[in-house]
């Protein structure tokens, strides 16, 4: 099987201008999800559909630390335009949400595993690595900083986690599935696809 | 002031409003008069002070300037309908939450309300709390409902954000309005060839939804190469400098200058922001306890503070 991490002969990749944009573009694309998921089943501060998690980890996987800039970038803006997390709570997020995408990335390269999905091993590490563990992280970071700004109680943390954590892990391996199995054989091809963490 | 007062289209017709973010705003809106800065400091003035403030009722009291700026900025207010579940379903969360689990602290009141037992302290906490995220909510809907982004790029550049930075921010926001018209047009190719998304079950709208993003994921990769070589080939580098190693001149933000009435605002939103900081971090003025809706209602329960 084709192992996509591996650079070829004499191969030297180095971040350029077309990272930057895709950077841009990506985190376009998660302001354009996660305000519609915030929007569309919000319960509270927390959505019980939550898409934007996906994109994180998709981002990491397929661009590295750029999708992860991306992962933490954009709930600052989707935040704000869907109303559900003011500026300065979405900015205390910000280590989380990057540590939902880059934690993904991290998996993928360290198992060298195919970001397309092929077999039920790769899928196992996406669920585990791209779903649970990032979400487990970023709902604990959450609502540990929802308490530390005093907009809930300690005693409603762990509710809230429970939200937080569902909400987004449904439709992350859902879509994320989706979305690693068909579009990465057409992303690795791409100048845009690190193969390392920066390029 | 902003140079670009009235605009007439290659159409021969003259603009009457601005797309922002969030809308339409009139051109003539009195926001305008100010310079993108400006708008970008009232935006982290508005969208933390409240961070400081504990007690509801100052929060409520700049829920209604955000409002009242909102009027006078001349936004259609109507369109602010979309946040309605947002607010409610945060209220309801919120004291669902608290009344399922208001914590074990003996020093709580315990309050019969419809035959339920509800704790004072953590409620009335939980009322204060709402109402700052809501004044810090407004805030930033009413800096995204005035600006495009444009003005906001113009803001982070006056306030000395590297270029790619800006760039990035700039961009960023931009897509996200691609992306709205590419889905836009995926969904009428859809519709045109006869997908009825109201006859669907839900789960079957779910699933359509996460595949749009497959297309709209391909649409954006071969977007990244196109303005990466348009970049490319206009001589931009990550740097933000010339190949001569010189700072590239920033058109946009040239054509918008600084007036006495900015120096102004931004005056007395830095005094005042400092000065509600220090208040609180050292006298603790804002704090729940000086809320008088609170001393009111501890008077009339009998709730010793």
């Amino acid at each position: 099987m084709e192992n996509v991490w591996q650079l070829e002969e004499g191969e030297v990749r180095k971040p350029g201008i077309v990272h930057v944009v895709m950077l841009a573009l990506f985190t376009g694309i998660g302001i354009v999800v996660g305000t519609f998921g915030s929007l569309a089943i919000p319960i509270g501060f927390v959505s019980a559909f939550w898409p934007g998690q996906a994109v994180q980890s998709i981002g990491s996987i397929w661009f590295g630390w750029w999708g992860g800039i991306a992962a933490g970038l954009f709930p600052l803006i989707s935040n704000s335009l869907s109303g559900s997390a003011p500026l300065p709570v979405s900015i205390a997020y910000l280590p989380a949400n990057l540590l939902q995408g880059m934690v993904a990335g991290w998996a993928f390269r360290r198992f060298k595993t195919d970001p397309s999905l092929p077999t039920g091993k790769e899928w196992w590490v996406f669920i585990l690595w791209g779903a649970l563990i990032p979400n487990a992280i970023g709902a604990a970071w959450g609502t540990t900083m929802l308490v530390a700004f005093g907009l809930i109680t300690q005693a409603a943390q762990f509710v809230s986690f429970l939200g937080w954590f569902i909400g987004n892990t449904i439709p992350t391996i859902v879509l994320g599935g989706l979305v690693l199995k068909f579009v990465s054989p057409l992303v690795v091809r791409s100048k845009a696809f690190c193969k390392g963490y920066w390029a | 002031m902003n140079s670009e007062a009235a605009r007439v289209s290659t159409t021969g017709r003259t603009a009457k409003a601005r797309k922002t973010l969030l809308g339409y705003v009139p051109m003539e809106s009195p926001f305008y008069a100010f310079h993108p800065a400006t708008r970008l400091i009232l935006f982290i003035f508005l969208g933390v002070i409240p961070l400081f403030i504990f007690i509801p009722e100052v929060n409520i009291f700049l829920l209604l300037i955000n409002l009242a700026l909102l009027r006078w900025g001349k936004v259609d207010v109507q369109r602010l309908k979309i946040y309605m579940p947002i607010i409610f379903t945060v209220a309801i969360f919120m004291f669902t939450v608290v009344i399922l689990a208001p914590g074990r602290d003996p020093s709580y009141t315990p309050l019969e309300v419809l035959g339920i037992t509800v704790f004072y302290q953590p409620v009335f906490f939980t009322f204060a709390a709402y109402w700052r995220l809501i004044a810090m909510l407004f805030g930033t809907i009413l800096y995204f409902s005035t600006n495009r982004e444009r003005e906001l790029l113009v803001g982070l550049r006056a306030l000395r954000l590297p270029f790619v930075a800006s760039y990035v921010v700039g961009l960023s926001i931009r897509a996200a309005g691609m992306f709205m018209e590419d889905f836009r047009i995926i969904r009428e190719a859809e519709q045109a060839r006869g997908l009825d998304t109201k006859a669907m079950r839900f789960s079957d709208q779910v699933k359509l939804y996460m595949m749009y993003l497959i297309p709209l994921f391909s649409i954006a990769l071969r977007r990244a190469n196109e303005i990466s070589n348009a970049l490319f080939a206009r001589g931009y580098t990550l740097t933000g400098r010339t190949s001569t190693g010189q700072p590239r001149q920033d058109y946009i933000r040239s054509t918008y200058s600084y007036s006495k009435r900015d120096f102004v605002a931004i005056v007395v939103m830095v005094v005042v922001f400092v000065a509600t900081g220090l208040a609180q971090i050292f006298f603790d003025i804002f704090a729940i306890e000086h809320s008088p809706l609170n001393i009111l209602l501890r008077q009339a329960l009998e709730i010793p503070s």
